[in-house]
């Protein structure tokens, strides 16, 4: 069954492209992601930092589920899309509702508590 | 591997009571829409049903595991009906008191769109249903949906727990927690991926072949090694523990009491089962040989990152709870330092034996069970009470505003001081026969400096939670501070239940952690194990 649905064979690998060029490029985007999150006070922002570092995650499972010729991996990134929106859905409601409230997307608008 | 038709259908006896929590929840959003103000109200008896069917089903229908853990699950969903229904009764009337005045008053009509009772109850019982599904993980993609499906809904419900003019400051909790858990989220999604990298397969059983082999070849993969660490440090985010817990006094803080309990014992818990299923993969399994037991067997990179995580969460929580006014921010505190005391049952690991007081998981199952009931016990006191009108926030706040709850709200009163004495581990009390077993799983792993801090750091927690005795058992009551019970009736039931059980479980302790003992403990090799015990239902139960 399984082989109607994937390609016949995997295709030949690119020569120069590795798997640890895919890893560096996830890995950069991590990198990023936590720099950007830690360091802007832009709601919108900040939450798209996370999404990068969710997609730095999905890049470096597609490179390994083609490192090691199984499915896994490739599954694995249409759950973690779809995670991705229920959160992005979630971040835009939050947003909004904030938004309403204070006139500004600072993060900084909202830290009165303390200690 | 793509998991085959085949091999869904082997899982669905495992999935009984998620299924039933589940379709509470359809039928609770329905429910909550209806126009008739007595439908409308069925919202929480149904979902208390839900919760009941899936403990029963948790109880009776769950075969034995698969996984490194075979018989946590059982255990585990028991456990967590029974506290879900305690957070069920003191949840009762957290969201649209105010909107169902108006609508019984005849000021407005009933507008679906305005009302989100339903959704509230929704979110609590799709948060719940993740929690089970953590205890039944058997792979990472299992793993990582279960954690989600735990700690979305949480983020909407701090949100709307409160509203009018203190809606400010529970938006401001669902702000910092719905962003540190993205963050938190995304560092164990990364990890997952890099676990997966470095062993092939995504199946925990899988991975836990790959490490045996790779650590007979050279060691276990660097690869995999640096996802584990960063799994572990990003699931950190739901216990609470320490480079990830900068979020939890703000949120405890923010969102309203019946909330804030069940963030400290849902996210809390799917937490230690993702890092006892994350960490048994690499260690204590390995040990089968005899020559080692408990965290020795785990690698030194792991144990070390455990080891400081633990010593840092329980010394960080219980002297910031030190300087804290807000009984709140000081249950919040607490919690934080609680997180570190299970972890040192979670570095023990499952030991050898059987007896719970040699095995750390077995431990950590059962302390998560008594946190969780004294816990509720504590935010369910501040949930009862409202200061009178006039004040900037109606909810109960500084030590100062439970001075002499015993002689003006008996009940309360004692129940807090309960509570805390049974938080402090005070001797005859439920908090007291948890913490014995992680001592005891400690030393017997050989953890003698972790122990020494585990002590040091349970003295220090006797000076805060002795304020939260003293206020309300012998100062005299404020007369400036005045505070009046809410009308719901259902709270105090729950505060009343929680304290029962700090003192019946107790004494119903030894048959709970046998049961423990058996939940945590490993596959036996041979024959076919019976039956896991099913835990005897203490006073929480149905």
């Amino acid at each position: 069954m399984m082989h109607l649905l994937a390609q016949a064979n995997p295709p030949a690998p690119m020569h120069a492209v590795t798997l640890g060029h895919y890893l560096f490029v996830s890995a950069a985007m991590f990198a990023i992601g936590l720099i950007g999150f830690v360091s802007r006070r832009n709601l919108i922002i900040m939450f798209l930092c996370t999404e990068l570092m969710f997609q730095a995650a999905g890049i470096a499972l597609i490179a390994f589920s083609r490192f090691h010729l199984n499915h896994t991996g490739e599954t694995f990134v249409i759950f973690v899309l779809t995670v991705a929106a229920a959160e992005a859905a979630m971040a835009l409601a939050l947003v909004v509702l904030l938004f309403r409230r204070r006139e500004s997307l600072s993060g900084e608008e909202w830290a009165s508590m303390k200690g | 591997m793509i998991l085959g038709a085949a091999s869904i259908a082997e899982k669905i006896p495992f999935l009984w009571p998620e299924i039933a929590a589940f379709l509470a929840t359809c039928v609770v959003m329905v429910v909550g829409l209806s126009p008739n103000l007595g439908t409308r109200r069925l919202c929480a008896p149904i979902a208390g049903l839900g919760l009941v069917a899936a403990g029963v089903l948790a109880a009776f229908t769950t075969p034995e595991g698969t996984g490194p853990l075979p018989f946590l699950m059982p255990f585990a969903k028991v456990v967590l009906c029974g506290v879900g229904l305690v957070l069920l009764l003191l949840a009762s009337g957290v969201v649209d008191r105010d909107e169902e005045a108006v609508i019984a008053a005849g000021k407005a009509t009933f507008n679906p769109l305005r009302t989100n009772r339903a959704e509230f109850y929704a979110f609590f019982l799709f948060s719940l249903t993740g929690l089970m599904l953590c205890a039944s993980a058997d792979d990472l993609i299992w793993l990582f949906l279960a954690l989600e499906l735990t700690s979305l809904p949480t983020y909407i419900m701090v949100t709307m727990s409160r509203t009018g003019r203190d809606g400010a400051r529970s938006c401001e909790a669902g702000v910092k927690y719905f962003f540190l858990g993205a963050l938190g989220a995304a560092m164990f999604l990364y990890g997952f991926a890099l676990l997966y990298g470095g062993t092939g397969t995504t199946s925990l059983r899988g991975i836990e072949r790959a490490f045996v082999s790779q650590s007979g070849s050279g060691g276990i993969n660097s690869i995999a090694m640096v996802g584990m660490l960063l799994s572990i440090v990003g699931v950190g985010f739901k216990i609470a523990a320490v480079p990830m817990h900068l979020y939890t006094p703000d949120v405890y803080e923010g969102s309203a009491s019946p909330v804030a309990a069940f963030l400290a014992f849902v996210p809390k818990t799917a937490g230690f089962l993702a890092i006892i299923l994350l960490v048994s993969t690499m260690g204590w399994t390995f040990a089968r040989d005899g020559s080692a037991a408990g965290g020795h067997s785990l690698p030194q990179l792991v144990l070390l990152t455990l080891w400081v995580m633990a010593a840092l969460t329980m010394t960080v929580g219980n002297v910031l709870a030190l300087l804290q006014k807000s009984v709140r921010r000081i249950l919040a505190y607490s919690s934080i330092a609680h997180s570190g005391y299970m972890l040192v049952g979670v570095i023990a690991g499952p030991g050898d034996g059987t007896s719970i007081t040699r095995n750390g998981i077995a431990a950590v199952l059962f302390y998560l069970l008594c946190y969780g009931l004294m816990n509720v016990g504590a935010f369910a006191v501040l949930a009862c009470l409202d200061r009178k009108a006039g004040d900037d926030s109606p909810e109960l706040e500084t030590v100062d505003d439970l001075r002499g709850l015993c002689s003006s709200h008996p009940v309360l009163g004692w129940t807090m001081v309960v509570c805390a004495l049974g938080l402090m581990g005070f001797p005859p009390l439920l908090g007291f026969f948890a913490k014995v077993p992680l001592f005891t799983s400690a030393i017997a792993a050989g953890e003698i400096p972790l122990v020494i801090v585990l002590g040091l750091n349970s003295a220090i927690a006797a000076f805060y939670y002795l304020q939260l005795v003293a206020a309300p058992m012998l100062e005299a009551p404020d007369t400036t501070v005045r505070t009046e019970p809410t009308g719901h009736a259902a709270r105090p039931m729950a505060a009343l239940i929680s304290a029962a059980s700090v003192v019946g479980v107790a004494v119903a302790s030894g048959p709970l952690m046998e049961a423990g003992a058996k939940a945590g403990g490993k596959p036996v090799a041979k024959k076919p194990a019976e039956q896991p015990k099913r835990p005897p239902s203490g006073p929480s139960g149905h």
